[in-house]
């Protein structure tokens, strides 16, 4: 066991430290706020190629398809500063993961650079109205017509599909086979005639959530898919295969895109909020009580980091892990609730209140909290699911 | 950066663990529990044959010269097979001297320690047993040549097995320069000490002490007169950080027990593990354990590094405390009633490691540390930073 990083990488944090106390300027803080955190606007999109110039995006692919060919720690190291200061880097979410494992030579140069580069972005096509948890119940069809597919059906959460580029998309292409072995996955332009895109509005757009919210999306969409014909080469992987590449990609998503990155700036922000503020000349950081719970989540939040540490130093020893993605999906989640229902019984009436109103505590960042962490145990495998994943694949418990 | 413990850090432990597996079955602990001895003897000889005592005690005295880590993750191995032997106490006793004893003590007791001819014991709490200077009070007085020490002692580990304790006894009221302890080496069978044998929930070997004019020489102070709060600090921060291993282990069997327990118990006629209540009770009992694994792996590993550790070894142990508790309650709630039959075995770990996660620190002490590592000094903290300790 070694806990600490090397000097290279020590030097690397300090590298992307100082890019972003140059570039993450308040009239980026301001864009990002104005079009939710995911999605760029000019000022962003600028930004990011800045990022992408470094080669921080990507930093542990092959160099063959744009990365640094650097390890899983050196990626974990600028996800986590970027991640302190509310942006998302990394290709984290992209389904770049499955396609780095599971793509022809082909896609690979097709997309990776482009993910790279910021000219390629995707939205995740994975649940529908009637398979959420038990996402092997899906529906969308892709029926082969010669050298294409067409596809109909319906998506939901869809959440980057509104400027996506692309659409990661899992659909059944086998409905007599068992339900895990007739699903197929496929990397689809978002301007593919026959798409339409719906926007889902969710609890954080009235008001728009402060940048720094957990989960901060205010929009998400149903995508629509009428007699959509795509070329066979936008198949990910083997025909049928799908359940495997889009689990695959989904647990190796996890590591890096981890939760604990989304909740490192609110366990240090309200540490450091607590130490230096008051609320009306009252000051927190001299309850007991309040310092009890403020340790009680700072461990919490150690345990998170460590599980994350964990999941990449498993990656970068043996390429895949078991059951270690799943628990920390288990721990982080969780803690994330925790956290931020403690806080909210430690500010009280001003914990409710939100971004532009009166009072409210750094622009309510803590209130719409509320509305977000808990997300993150639904989203990307509900906490169930992933304690299901846990004792089988873990515990060898038997499937249900 | 690799949280994974290394080869050769398996090696030893998968070796600690197939020779407890053979030699400690959970009947030694149980008839342990009414041995007037406390320990086994027979497993500590073979123990100290494998050089286990001495593993991260200079080579120069010795020891195998290995990180701490490795005593770590032996004694991990030892609390998952309840081994009653007096280990943890002869090393957190014995890496004092390791760390700050001077070399004619060094030579005296670690080679010895390195043999398995020598159990030690640490006495630091008392009545008020919170881990900070101010509540040792057993006072020590310099006299010629010797130091007179009076007062009492509480919650001794081992003290009918062990030859010697480390002591840590008041000499002087605090001042802003020091806390006024000193830390000492006192043999057991020194005049003026009785011992009254306490009953604990984990059928061990606990004692409180009356110290009666017990005198010892000068030569046994470790380090200076007055200036022993430090290394007195660091054992039990050291002494700390290894009982989580050691109830880690135990909560990792006591859970791995639970499952294999769920996976043949058939109930509305299926196997238990088969509902979904119990395997995410099951799979809450393994996030926990692995946290505080994580936790504690850290916390020694910084120690071995000669980085700020305190806060780690807080941290560590507040949640090991909260968790592993949560995990063999857990157990026991899945194996039902048998689980508490005294015939069954599931006790011998449940009562354990709920008696370890009083000892050393609760919760509450762990996390007050930690919260004044976070408020009480200037700057922004960041989660994975190295925190001094706050006193």
């Amino acid at each position: 066991m070694e806990f600490a990083f090397t000097p290279e990488q020590e030097a690397l944090r300090a590298e992307v430290q100082q890019f972003i106390a140059e570039n993450v300027t308040p009239e980026i803080v301001e864009e990002l706020e104005s079009t939710g955190i995911r999605r760029r606007g000019p000022k962003t999109r600028e930004m990011y190629q800045h990022i992408a110039e470094r080669g921080w995006i990507g930093i542990s692919w092959p160099k063959e398809y744009g990365g640094q060919a650097g390890s899983r720690i050196d990626q974990y190291i600028v996800e986590e500063e970027f991640a302190r200061a509310g942006i998302t880097v990394g290709g984290a979410g992209s389904g770049a993961p499955a396609i780095l494992a599971a793509g022809t030579e082909e896609q690979k140069q097709e997309f990776l650079p482009g993910i790279i580069r910021g000219e390629i972005s995707f939205a995740l096509g994975f649940t529908e109205p009637q398979a959420g948890a038990d996402l092997a119940g899906l529906q969308c069809r892709a029926v082969r017509d010669g050298d294409e597919y067409v596809i109909n059906g319906q998506k939901m959460y869809t959440t980057a599909a509104h400027y996506a580029t692309h659409i990661y998309l899992m659909a059944r292409t086998d409905p007599d086979a068992p339900r895990h072995r007739g699903i197929s996955i496929f990397l689809i332009p978002m301007d593919t005639p026959g798409i339409t895109v719906r926007p889902l509005w969710t609890i954080q757009n009235d008001p728009p959530a402060p940048l720094g919210t957990t989960y901060g999306d205010n929009r998400t969409n149903e995508t629509f898919f009428e007699n959509v014909r795509v070329p066979a080469s936008c198949m990910l992987g083997e025909e049928n295969q799908g359940w495997y590449v889009g689990a695959m990609g989904l647990n190796l998503d996890r590591v890096g895109a981890s939760r604990y990155l989304i909740s490192i700036q609110r366990d240090e922000d309200i540490v450091n909020w607590v130490k230096e503020n008051e609320i009306e000349g009252i000051a927190m950081r001299e309850d007991p009580t309040v310092r009890d719970r403020l340790a009680d989540m700072w461990i919490e939040g150690q345990v998170c980091r460590l599980m994350t540490l964990r999941s990449m130093s498993i990656v970068e020893q043996e390429g895949t892990f078991t059951y270690e993605g799943s628990a920390e999906k288990v721990f982080a989640p969780e803690h994330g609730v925790r956290t931020t229902e403690t806080i909210a019984q430690m500010l009280g009436p001003y914990g409710q209140l939100l971004n532009g109103s009166e009072d409210a505590i750094e622009s309510g960042v803590f209130a719409h909290n509320l509305m977000g962490a808990f997300q993150s145990g639904i989203n990307h495998g509900s906490v169930q699911v992933m304690r299901d994943q846990v004792a089988r694949r873990g515990l060898g418990m038997p499937r249900v | 950066m690799n949280v994974l413990p290394a080869e050769e850090e398996l090696m030893v432990k998968n070796a600690a663990r197939e020779f407890l597996d053979a030699e400690c079955p959970p009947s030694l602990a149980r008839a342990i529990e009414q041995d007037e001895r406390g320990y086994s003897v027979e497993l500590w000889e073979k123990m100290a044959s494998l050089g286990w005592f001495g593993i991260s005690l200079p080579e120069s005295y010795g020891g195998g010269g290995l990180p701490v880590t490795y005593l770590g993750l032996i004694l991990e191995e030892c609390g998952r097979a309840i081994a009653p032997v007096p280990f943890h106490s002869t090393a957190t006793a014995a890496l004092a001297v390791a760390y700050h004893g001077s070399d004619e003590q060094q030579q005296t007791i670690l080679p010895r320690v390195a043999r398995g001819d020598l159990i030690m014991t640490w006495a630091v709490q008392e009545q008020d047993p919170r881990l900070r200077a101010d509540a040792i009070q057993c006072r020590g007085e310099v006299d010629g040549d010797s130091l007179i020490i009076n007062g009492v002692k509480h919650f001794v580990d081992n003290f009918s097995a062990a030859e010697l304790m480390v002591m840590a006894v008041r000499t002087a009221a605090p001042t802003d320069a020091s806390a006024g302890i000193t830390l000492a080496i006192v043999p057991t069978n020194a005049a003026g000490i009785t011992e009254t044998r306490l009953t604990t929930l984990a059928k061990d070997s606990q004692s409180k002490l009356n110290l009666d004019g017990v005198r010892i020489p000068l030569s046994n102070v470790i380090g200076e007169v007055d200036q022993g709060w430090p290394a007195t600090s660091e054992m039990l921060d050291t002494g700390t950080a290894l009982l989580c291993t050691q109830i880690i282990g135990a909560a990792r069997k006591d859970a791995e027990m639970a499952i294999d327990y769920a996976k043949n118990r058939v109930a509305f006629g299926r196997p238990i593990a088969g509902f979904q209540s119990i395997q995410h009770l099951c799979a809450d009992m393994i996030v926990w354990v692995d946290g505080a694994q994580l936790l504690t792996y850290e916390a020694l590993w910084k120690l071995d590094a000669g980085l700020p550790y305190g806060v780690e070894v807080s941290q560590a142990k507040a949640f090991t405390n909260d968790k592993c508790q949560a995990t063999v309650r857990s157990s026991q709630q899945i194996h039902g009633g048998i689980g508490f039959m005294m015939e069954f075995d599931l006790h011998l770990w449940y009562r354990r490691v709920t008696a370890w996660t009083m000892r050393l620190g609760t919760s509450f002490e762990h996390r007050a540390r930690v919260a004044r590592a976070l408020l009480d000094q200037p700057g922004k903290v960041r989660l994975g930073m190295n925190l001094q300790p706050v006193a």
